[in-house]
């Protein structure tokens, strides 16, 4: 089938990295699951550190996380978050333009970045000798930005060509990854535009840039990721070398990100010019991560929208073929560990005219309801088993960097990678109550909100 | 004077000092990488498996790719072939598409069938464990498909919304006219069907071609990842050995058109121009086909190649530029497409050729060589380090009949590549002139920037 989909992630380079899909553990005992070695530290400067060795191949993935994604940007700098990742490549205090990418590439690696709800991520994937290299690079710009104003006109130019190939030249471009946060949520901070206008993105000048460095890019505002097959003592040896010497800054206070609890259906529609089919789209806000019920959603997710086996899989395509796929998750753009504040369960998918977005919205209240009456720790069971397989298929993605995408959210935001090790315990405590518990609170008609495409192309 | 020159000296010596500090640290020494092996075993009837023990996570992945596709549908047959699997997919004359979902899903799996110009492919990941269960599905679903009546008008309901909404995609839209015009009156230049094609379609039309093309002669079973070998051939044995040997491997010959052809495709007010431009070029089977792949990654196959560094890193015309030499049996094509802001659609095309032709007359520099030839040597270790990339790079060599040296030998013939070699592949093999242009964008705006059509391109 000649067919095309677009990758919802903001990022620098368009290549196509695996989905980040939906993880989570098993109900099977702890000596089956898979434990992940981890070395955690952290250096003076208050650089967080995870170390974790893999020798399945003689490749490594190195990954430098932020902690500063798009949601808390500057108010009148919307995508500035973003462009700033772009800056990251443009040069360093010892590597000019295209050095950082030229260093990697000649070296046989490949490398890119991309900007999150709450990080900003760099990463290579590098032949296991050029440890030493790709840590001082990483370093190199971790230490100060040498860029101009050329620099910075080049890449508003390409961030603009970015969000015309993936938004304004696309039929349902941007639907519903960018737009259901900017409806569903109510605080500006998840409700912005995160790809920008292209006005702001005009705005911006170099002296943003530097103060956006200062203000978030500092050592201990950041984790240090090693994945694969190196040397622990070596690595460590390596890091203190380059990163301890670069000193720390104090951080911004965070804003307050919070969402009111939602108590009404809320229900939009968008004109598309250049869609030819209607879609939709239906989020429901999630419960605070780390809760009891957080895990829950995690299965109610499997059950209801992630396979073939799905519920709203069956009734959507098999039962009523109102449409061929129904995509669904937690986190459009990453997984439900990869985020760290308000977020939605969504799916959705494109349809006919002849269908009524009210009949597609019977069934998914159809498909809840069942859920909420007839859950068996049988379901239970299949959801866990279903969530330990994609588990496993994000740590063996991308040559490391699933498996190193986690550790580096755990470290940020939990100050404890080993979490990844114990998903499987938390997972272990849903029961088929707390499931009925968690879709009553949190799959309420009155806590979601629609987003309906209406296409104007003929 | 004397205190002049110490002052100067100093300079220099702050600015070596700069240097030395500036320069990155060399690697370590590089590590042996072995290529993972496989096992392969051939059956009577012609079916074959192949399987390669990888990595410590407890999963397989398992694909059953069968040489037949959309190449091997009538003129008046487009996505006949998508037809046949997805309604393939939708159960066994022993178990329906409920039943089996759930017991794939209860191996932490999907199954997932889809439809290339030249191959079919049934694949999923499932846990260890239940790899000889999963490969028992797959073989039923190939070789015992119910192909429901009842599901029949559904899924051709799918087809046409798909088609549909693909058609409204820029990207696509350029794949269109682009193939069509390379592949003309060929299967491979047969895009998109029509709604009433696939009105038409009937389900004796879809068991047909199930009859027609899939057997045990095209089909080849990988297995990559994690798992037990034994139990897994095991099922294979048991479960493809009876199958039908079917249709030998065959596809219709083809010759891709080479012209200067120049194709607008009209998109009212749209941002951007989507480009593809290319020709017809050297297939995997040629001798100078890794020294093509090395001139691609050069030319615009990689971040740091000259197109990409030129277009996007320097003049910021788009994002999204990249090239590639893309295979069908029997035919590869040279490939550059970009998404450019509309306004500087005829810039972009300018610069692009101009670097063609650079390339093309002038020889690189050893240095841009190397940097290139140890990029894909790096590549070359990715793609061999994760089970569906090691499968495509197996079925790869199959699909255009390439020895195991191809692999074993890829590295050593990479780095024997030469700058000349570079130049002359390009010169000979990727010439601008001879390149077929589609734009798909805002007719007006690029018909302004076009000055004389026939020098500006």
């Amino acid at each position: 089938m000649r067919y095309t989909t677009s990758q919802p992630v903001l990022k620098l380079l368009y290549v196509a990295l695996p989905l980040l899909l939906l993880i989570g553990w098993t109900d099977k005992p702890k000596d089956n699951a898979l434990q992940i070695p981890i070395t955690y530290y952290k250096l003076n400067n208050g650089l967080k550190v995870v170390l974790s060795q893999d020798k399945t191949s003689p490749i490594i993935a190195v990954g430098v996380y932020y902690n500063i994604g798009f949601r808390i940007e500057p108010k009148n700098r919307t995508g500035f978050a973003h462009l700033f990742e772009h800056m990251m490549f443009q040069g360093s205090k010892n590597l000019g333009k295209m050095e950082f990418i030229k260093l990697v590439q000649k070296n046989g690696g490949v490398l890119n970045g991309s900007t999150r709800f709450d990080f900003t991520n760099y990463f290579e994937v590098m032949p296991a000798h050029m440890l030493k290299p790709t840590l001082w690079a990483e370093a190199d710009r971790m230490s100060g930005l040498a860029i101009t104003d050329a620099n910075l006109i080049n890449q508003q130019g390409v961030v603009k060509n970015e969000v015309k190939v993936n938004v304004l030249n696309q039929p349902y471009g941007g639907f519903p990854w960018l737009d259901m946060p900017q409806y569903a949520n109510e605080n500006w901070y998840n409700a912005h535009n995160f790809y920008g206008d292209l006005a702001d993105l005009d705005s911006a000048k170099l002296e943003d840039v530097h103060q956006f460095f200062k203000t978030y890019y500092a050592p201990d505002n950041a984790v240090l990721v090693i994945v694969g097959d190196f040397d622990i003592a070596e690595a460590k040896k390596i890091i203190d070398q380059y990163f301890n010497v670069i000193p720390s800054s104090p951080l911004p206070n965070k804003p307050d990100l919070s969402e009111p609890r939602q108590e009404k259906e809320k229900r939009f529609t968008k004109e598309d010019k250049l869609a030819n089919k209607p879609a939709i789209a239906v989020a429901y806000k999630m419960p605070d991560k780390n809760t009891p019920e957080f895990y829950a959603m995690g299965l109610i997710d499997q059950l209801m929208v992630q396979g073939h086996d799905s519920k709203l899989y069956q009734a959507m395509v098999q039962e009523k073929g109102y449409t061929d796929v129904v995509n669904g998750g937690i986190n459009y753009l990453g997984n439900m560990f990869d985020y760290n504040g308000p977020m939605v369960w969504m799916s959705d998918m494109t349809y006919d005219s002849t269908t009524s977005a009210d009949s597609i919205i019977h069934q998914y209240d159809k498909a809840i309801n069942e859920l909420m009456n007839n859950i068996t720790a049988e379901d239970v069971k299949l959801a866990s088993i279903k969530l330990r397989s994609s588990l496993y298929d994000q740590i063996g993605s991308f040559y490391g960097f699933g498996k190193l995408n986690l550790l580096a959210s755990f470290a940020l935001f939990e100050d404890n990678p080993a979490k990844i090790n114990d998903l499987e315990n938390e997972f272990n405590k849903v029961t088929p109550e707390l499931v009925k518990k968690t879709a009553k609170e949190y799959l309420r008609s009155t806590n979601r909100t629609i987003l309906i495409i209406d296409p104007k192309a003929h | 004077m004397k205190k002049i020159r110490i002052y100067i000296l100093a300079i220099i010596g702050l600015l070596n000092f700069n240097l030395v500090i500036g320069q990155p640290p060399s690697g370590s020494t590089p590590k042996d990488f072995i290529l993972p092996a496989k096992k392969v075993k051939n059956f009577p009837n012609g079916f074959r498996t192949t399987m390669v023990q990888f990595g410590s996570i407890p999963k397989a992945t398992i694909s059953l790719i069968i040489k037949t596709g959309n190449v091997h549908e009538g003129p008046n047959e487009v996505w006949l072939a998508d037809l046949t699997s997805q309604l393939m997919k939708e159960g066994t004359t022993h178990m329906n598409f409920k039943t089996l979902s759930k017991k794939v899903a209860q191996m932490g799996g999907d199954v997932n069938i889809s439809v290339g110009q030249s191959q079919t492919t049934i694949t999923g990941t499932v846990l260890s464990e239940y790899v000889p269960e999963f490969i028992k599905v797959v073989a039923d679903l190939v070789m015992n498909p119910a192909f429901p009546a009842s599901e029949l008008e559904r899924i051709k309901g799918d087809l046409k919304r798909q088609y549909n909404v693909d058609k409204t995609v820029p990207q696509s839209q350029a794949a269109e006219k682009f193939y069509g015009a390379l592949y003309k009156g060929h299967p491979y230049g047969q895009y998109y069907p029509t709604e009433e094609m696939i009105n038409r379609y009937t389900l004796q039309m879809v068991k047909d071609f199930y009859n027609k093309n899939f057997g045990a002669k095209r089909s080849v079973l990988y297995v990559a990842g994690k798992f037990d070998e034994a139990a897994a051939n095991v099922a294979a044995q048991t479960a493809f050995s009876k199958w039908k040997p079917g249709a030998a491997v065959f596809y219709p010959p083809v010759k891709a058109v080479t012209s200067n052809d120049t194709l607008i495709v009209d998109r009212k007010g749209a941002p951007q121009t989507t480009i593809m431009v290319g020709l017809p070029t050297l297939t995997p089977k040629d001798k100078d086909y890794v020294p093509q792949v090395v001139a691609n990654s050069m030319l615009a196959g990689s971040f740091g190649s000259r197109i990409t560094s030129n277009i996007r890193e320097n003049k910021g015309y788009t994002y999204s530029p990249f090239g590639f030499i893309r295979n069908v049996p029997g035919s590869s094509l040279w490939i550059e497409q970009a998404d450019v802001t509309s306004e500087h659609t005829i810039d972009a095309l300018k610069e692009i050729e101009k670097e063609v032709d650079r390339l093309g007359n002038e020889p690189p520099s050893k240095d841009e060589l190397e940097g290139i030839q140890k990029y894909e040597a790096g590549i070359f270790v990715l793609r061999n380090s994760d089970p569906a990339a090691i499968i495509n790079q197996l079925n790869f060599l199959d699909l255009y009949h390439l020895d195991d040296s191809y692999l074993t030998n890829y590295v050593k013939n990479v780095y024997k590549v030469t700058p000349e070699k570079v130049s002359e592949v390009v010169k000979n093999n990727i010439s601008y002139p001879k390149m077929t242009l589609i734009m798909v964008g805002d007719r007006d705006s690029i018909q302004r920037q076009i000055v004389s059509p026939k020098k500006a391109f």
